[in-house]
This record gives C-alpha cells, sequence and structure tokens, in this order.
C-alpha cells in the first residue's frame, strides 16, 4: 500500500528537484569569497600605505616558480572535473589504465598528488622567503603575503582532506550511487572556487606586485 | 526561483554600481582609493552574481517551473525533502567539542593542540562515514 497519488497527469513535465548539497555548497562558496575579500581588502590597504616595502620585499620573489606552482594548481582543476564526470556516470573505479577508463578515484587520486605538490611547492617557497629574512612578523609585507598565502594553503590542505573522504567513501560502498556522486560534485565545486581564488592571489601578488 | 535569480541580478547591479560610486568619491575626497570598500563591495557583487549564475543553471537543469515560480502552487507543494539529516549522531558535538578544544590551543597554550587535532580528525572522519559502516554499511 502507498500514500502516494497515483493520479499524476502523463503530460506534467518531470521536475527534478534541486539539489540542496550542491546549491548550499555553491552558497557557502559564496561566503568563502567575503572571507577572501577581508584578506584581498587587507593586503591592498598595506601595499597602499607602504609601497616602499612592497619594492623590497617582491624582490625576492621567484616569479617562475610560482608560475609552475600556479599551473600545477590549475592541471589538478581539470583533473579534478575529469573525476567529476567518472562520478557522474557512477563510475568509481577504473576498467583499464588508458586515463579514458579511468573512474572517480583514479582522477580524484591524481588532483590529490597534484594538490599536495602545490602545497609543498609553496611550503619550500616559505622556506627560501624565510631565509631571505620576509616572515610573518617582518614587516606590513611579510604579514600581507604569509595571510593572504597561508590561508588560501590552508583551504588547500582542507580539499586535500576533502578528496580523501570522498575517495574513501567510493571504497567502502559495494555500489556508487547518486549520493557519493554528489559528494563528489561538490568538493569539485570547492576545489575549482580555491582554484579561482589563488588565480586571483598570483595576479595580484607575483604579476602585478 | 525564478525570483531568487532576479533579486541576485539586481543585487549585482546594485553592487557595481556601488562600487564605482565609492571608489570615485574616495578618490574625490581623499585622492587616494580606499581599499578596503573597494574590494569588499566589489567583491559583493562577485558573490551575488555566481549565486545568480549557480542558480540560473539549476533552474534550467530541473526542466519545468518549481512550485515556487507559479501563482496557483500551494506552500506544501514547495516542501521537498531538504537532505538526511541523523536524528541522533553525536558526531557534531564531538567534532565542536575538538575544534573548541583547538582554538583553546591557540589562545591558551599550543601543547593543547597535540591532543586537540586527532580528536578533531576523529570526529570528522566519524561523521563523514558515519552511514557508510556498521548497521548502514552498503
Amino acid at each position: 500500500m502507498t500514500s502516494t497519488s497515483l493520479s499524476r497527469s502523463l503530460t506534467a513535465p518531470t521536475i527534478n528537484r534541486p539539489n540542496i548539497v550542491a546549491v548550499g555548497t555553491i552558497v557557502w562558496l559564496g561566503s568563502e569569497v567575503m572571507f577572501f575579500a577581508g584578506l584581498f581588502a587587507i593586503y591592498f590597504t598595506l601595499r597602499s600605505t607602504s609601497p616602499e616595502l612592497w619594492e623590497a620585499g617582491t624582490e625576492v620573489f621567484n616569479v617562475p616558480f610560482a608560475a609552475v606552482n600556479t599551473t600545477i594548481l590549475v592541471l589538478s582543476s581539470v583533473t579534478a572535473q575529469f573525476g567529476v564526470f567518472a562520478a557522474e556516470r557512477l563510475q568509481a573505479r577504473r576498467t583499464g589504465w588508458k586515463p579514458t577508463q579511468w573512474g572517480m578515484i583514479e582522477w580524484f587520486f591524481l588532483t590529490y598528488a597534484m594538490g599536495a605538490v602545490f602545497v609543498i611547492g609553496q611550503v619550500y617557497e616559505y622556506a627560501i622567503l624565510v631565509s631571505e629574512h620576509v616572515s610573518l612578523t617582518s614587516d606590513a609585507f611579510g604579514s600581507a603575503f604569509y595571510l593572504t598565502t597561508g590561508f588560501h594553503g590552508l583551504h588547500v590542505t582542507g580539499g586535500l582532506i576533502a578528496f580523501l573522504l570522498v575517495i574513501g567513501r567510493a571504497y567502502s560502498v559495494k555500489v556508487f550511487t547518486h549520493r557519493d556522486a554528489t559528494s563528489a560534485i561538490v568538493v569539485s565545486y570547492y576545489w575549482h572556487f580555491v582554484d579561482v581564488v589563488w588565480i586571483g592571489l598570483f595576479l595580484v601578488i607575483y604579476v602585478l606586485q | 526561483m525564478k525570483t531568487n535569480i532576479n533579486i541576485f541580478w539586481i543585487l549585482v547591479a546594485f553592487f557595481a554600481l556601488l562600487t564605482a560610486v565609492y571608489t570615485t568619491w574616495a578618490l574625490i575626497s581623499t585622492d587616494r582609493v580606499e581599499w578596503v570598500g573597494t574590494v569588499a563591495i566589489g567583491l559583493c557583487a562577485v558573490l551575488s552574481a555566481f549565486i545568480a549564475f549557480y542558480l540560473q543553471l539549476v533552474n534550467r537543469s530541473t526542466g519545468g517551473l518549481l512550485p515556487e515560480d507559479r501563482l496557483d502552487a500551494d506552500i506544501d507543494d514547495g516542501d521537498p525533502e531538504l537532505g538526511h539529516f541523523s536524528p541522533w549522531s553525536w558526531w557534531p558535538v564531538f567534532l565542536a567539542g575538538a575544534v573548541s578544544l583547538a582554538f583553546l590551543g591557540l589562545a591558551a597554550g599550543i601543547w593543547i593542540m597535540f591532543y586537540a587535532v586527532p580528536l578533531a580528525m576523529l570526529g570528522l572522519v566519524g561523521w563523514v562515514y558515519e552511514y557508510y559502516r556498521g548497521n548502514f554499511g552498503r
């Protein structure tokens, strides 16, 4: 016995309800935009009040290194998207070794590796800068640089943890369903967002200087 | 949802206009750009555009008119199941406690972090996998 009405008109179009998890994630990422707005505001204000610190500070940057690191992060967004395509066809695992046969798990492991390389690159860059006496407490330039890139780095690290949790979920189920695909999709939203924020930071900090 | 989309696009126009007004006004009265307001108001426009654009995509993929866009719809027509929320889970409480401890560590003494971070990881993993193991394994 069912309590559902059976008299639904046959001509009525099928309406898919919005995915609440996906919409909620986007609204939350909207609030993250404002979090980074605060950091950008700090950066621009300090840069306009003490331009001489920026002239001295940006000299120690290794821009080609940062550009390579940026490229790796941007490409990791591409691999994350291929993972989402696999999740959307409900394919968790590979059916062969060729990338066209990869499932969500393989693509997300690759994305994880690239994101981890980015974080390692950033830690290496921090070590170089500290050896050049640019630190969080050295001056306004150091504070602005480490606050903006540091909070971004923490977001990347959080995304890496999220990828591991989604991969773990895919391993823990016998049948990969839309529910699991949703968590893969929202983690990819977050990853693309963090990627776009980094493109903004890279342009402002390394290109615009 | 169409109304929501329109409201967000109106907000985009409003914040974009306000960014221009604020920046110009600051330039006229102080001869320099006031970055906090310019960045904050400008990114408010970006935030609104971001949500409006995404809601447009969602609205298109629903493939029909949602109840909230119909004048003849009743309230409970647009009362979908919001999602699955565990009625008895202790994991959010556990995680919140661990994160509170972590912030106490930042404030009072970094050694507390060595206990708080593993607890937070435990709470996070416990929460994420709550419906993926034991009785709920599938």
